[in-house]
């Protein structure tokens, strides 16, 4: 004799959920395949640090000019990834009147660069914006 | 589930199981956008911090997805009232793929409608592929409790197909 409930458990195991956006696939990769590289613009920072403070040392010490070593970063790169957009559910305001949200999702990368260590420094800011889109009714 | 404890690509684990953990996390957010938040979220802690941790990595990952979930929850909490509102009501992407089984259809119709404390049971059950004492341990119940709510739901989701099969 079947047992109803595993019956009902094996047909829901054969739903197939829904894959996470896309987007999450691409953040998960900027989050963990790079590590090393983050760490060694981290390094290239803490480095060129320790150098300038060295110089200043070795300046005040020996009576010379201290050497500029600050970091002088140039704006090499600028992207912004491909708005996506949600539009939801009309909803009913307080007013009576109805409106549509509207999610946007996007990113602003820049990268910048110090041509003299050839360290580079990456911005990444992603934005989210929602608004409501009145909507008439007849 | 293969072993996350082993030097394997993430891709290759997120590809194989990335959607249940997103239906998983459905089960406590307000929004699909929430649950993919929550995934990534919760996914980075797992894989960099607690996949070489001992003890059952899909344990880890649904403690992870339901960390990150209540996390979000409070946060949100903290919006404004008409925002809620908008993210309770603006409910419009089916959580599972399209099915040619009018069965599985209607049963994939039917778990949504299910009391959230049934539906969680069911969804750590089968797609977390938790126990009965596990699942109790997420969501701080007996497993007695887990299995009785899980019984119940097993009923609710019979009455619910035999209902849409008469429509």
């Amino acid at each position: 004799m079947t047992d109803p409930d595993h019956d009902l458990e094996l047909a829901l195991a054969r739903l197939r959920p829904r894959a996470p956006a896309p987007a999450v696939s691409a953040a998960l990769a900027r989050e963990l395949d790079a590590p090393s590289a983050r760490r060694g613009v981290i390094l290239a920072w803490a480095a060129g640090l320790t150098a300038a403070a060295a110089a200043l040392v070795c300046g005040l010490f020996l009576g010379a000019a201290p050497v500029d070593e600050t970091p002088a970063y140039q704006l090499v790169r600028a992207e912004q990834s491909p708005a996506n957009i949600e539009v939801l559910r009309p909803i009913r305001l307080d007013d009576g009147s109805f409106a549509r949200p509207v999610r946007v999702r996007w990113d602003n990368t820049t990268q910048w660069e110090d041509p003299r260590t050839r360290t580079r420094f990456i911005n990444y800011r992603p934005n989210e914006a929602t608004a409501l889109l009145p909507l008439e009714t007849y | 589930m293969p072993d996350a404890h082993a030097d394997q690509d993430w891709r290759a684990w997120f590809a194989e199981h990335g959607a249940r953990l997103r239906l998983i996390a459905r089960q406590w957010t307000r929004s699909e956008a929430d649950a993919d938040d929550v995934v990534q979220e919760a996914f980075v802690r797992f894989w960099k911090h607690q996949r070489h941790l001992p003890g059952d990595p899909n344990a880890l990952v649904v403690t992870s997805i339901r960390r990150a979930a209540l996390d979000l929850l409070r946060r949100t909490d903290r919006r404004g009232v008409r925002e809620q509102a908008v993210a309770a009501d603006t409910e419009t992407v089916a959580w599972f793929e399209p099915e040619a089984d009018p069965r599985l259809q209607a049963l994939a119709r039917s778990l949504p409608l299910l009391p959230p404390e049934q539906r969680e049971v069911v969804v750590l059950k089968v797609w977390g592929g938790l126990t009965f004492d596990q699942v109790g341990g997420q969501l701080e119940i007996s497993p007695n409790t887990a299995a009785s709510r899980w019984r119940y739901a097993m009923e609710a989701l019979r009455k619910l197909i035999t209902a849409r099969a008469h429509d």
